[in-house]
């Protein structure tokens, strides 16, 4: 009982403290910016097709279709609008935080 | 002879009489015998002058066939993409998502991929309840593109699970600080999907690849094109792991040949049949005569009968 008594203080000391000086907000952005990088690039292997690149397993990312439909116009934008190499992997840097 | 037969051949040279009279000949020897024939161009139901369809049905005391089509399946899978689609997305997006699967059902190779699914499912679920089951496979260069779809599903699919994995951990540590745990992955819809599709072709490639289970016979005729076609597919088989077991000489023409046109033609029968015993020296090598008639069903049992002796 003590002992989970005592975790629980910790975690809640743990959140407080996060909370209060939140120094994890950088890299938490760059992981989140870095994940969605990976799903982009995983979207562009089952849907290249869409981008006027042939993938010759669209067939088999059909069925994968439904579950990452929501996100499949937004990365369309996205790929389209990437101009810019330069640019995209300057602002990876983030100077401007 | 293994329990999963495919028959292969350049177009024309009789794969579907040999595949026809050798599960013919099965069934009569009384082992339960599945026919499958993948050939868009299905010759199995003119052969057997019976409708077969692509359900199973039973032509034969104990022979039963099945001619699939990659047309049909696919419509099938893209159908059933779209049921789940409207269960999980919103209307809008399913508007939108729908151009994408009607580009799909378009795309070279789907036709193929659908094929080669149908396959799978029948190796993997008609296993047990039959003895024998025997491919009748449509022309050299579509059969090799379907066989060589596990090395490149198995590459892809890992890299997919790969990257969403990955994804899937940084959005974890971003937000938990942690890694996700290995049942936070298994639990994750997408991977699910894929890893169910990668254990599928797992698992055929291992029937595929292995010569105890899955025999391969070439049917050729003693002419040059067929025997250069042969090499070559045998050559790019052995390299995805599919082994080769036997050649078929089909069309072997008579002894008592009088006319001077058919003299030479035999002549050089005669020489290719060498060329043939000396390239393919390590495979099993039977031939088959030409018959009076063409194939029909009644003929079948007369092939069907030389292969009992034969084999």
């Amino acid at each position: 009982m003590d002992k989970e008594k005592a975790k629980e203080f910790i975690d809640n000391l743990r959140l407080f403290f996060q909370g209060v000086t939140d120094f994890n907000r950088k890299s938490r952005a760059l992981l989140i910016k870095e994940a969605h990088d990976e799903m982009d690039d995983f979207i562009l292997l089952c849907f290249g097709d869409l981008l006027g690149i042939p993938i010759p397993t669209t067939y088999y990312s059909l069925e994968l279709l439904p579950l990452i439909a929501e996100d499949l116009d937004g990365w369309q934008n996205r790929m389209i609008s990437r101009l810019y190499i330069w640019q995209e992997k300057w602002s990876d840097y983030g100077f401007d935080a | 002879m293994n329990k999963i037969i495919f028959f292969g051949g350049k177009g024309g040279v009789g794969k579907t009489t040999c595949s026809s009279s050798y599960a013919l000949y099965e069934a009569k020897r009384g082992l339960k015998t599945l026919l499958v024939s993948t050939d868009p161009a299905h010759s199995t139901s003119d052969i057997f002058e019976k409708t077969i369809n692509d359900t199973v049905t039973s032509i034969y005391p104990n022979l039963d066939a099945i001619e699939i089509s990659g047309e049909k399946e696919s419509k099938k899978y893209m159908d059933s993409v779209r049921v789940s689609l409207k269960q999980i997305v919103s209307p809008i997006i399913v508007q939108e998502i729908n151009k994408q699967i009607d580009a799909a059902s378009i795309s070279p190779g789907t036709e193929e991929a659908a094929l080669f699914d149908k396959m799978i499912e029948i190796i993997i679920e008609k296993n047990d309840e039959y003895d024998k089951i025997i491919f009748d496979t449509a022309p050299t260069g579509h059969t090799l593109r379907l066989l060589s779809l596990p090395e490149l599903l198995g590459a892809w699919l890992d890299s997919l699970i790969q990257k969403r994995s990955k994804s899937v951990n940084l959005m974890s540590m971003a937000l938990k600080g942690q890694k996700a745990s290995e049942k936070e992955l298994e639990k994750d819809e997408v991977i699910k999907v894929l890893k169910r599709r990668y254990d599928k072709v797992l698992s055929a490639k291992k029937i595929m690849m292995d010569d105890r289970q899955l025999s391969f016979i070439f049917v050729i005729n003693a002419e040059k094109l067929p025997i250069d076609e042969t090499v070559k597919a045998i050559n790019i088989l052995e390299k995805y792991n599919i082994f080769v077991s036997g050649i078929i000489v089909n069309k072997i023409l008579p002894d008592n040949m009088k006319d001077e046109f058919w003299l030479s033609k035999k002549e050089q029968e005669q020489k290719y049949l060498k060329i043939i015993a000396k390239t393919f020296k390590e495979k099993r090598i039977f031939t088959l005569p030409l018959l009076k008639e063409d194939m029909k069903a009644d003929n079948l049992e007369i092939i069907a009968d030389k292969f009992a002796v034969k084999i």
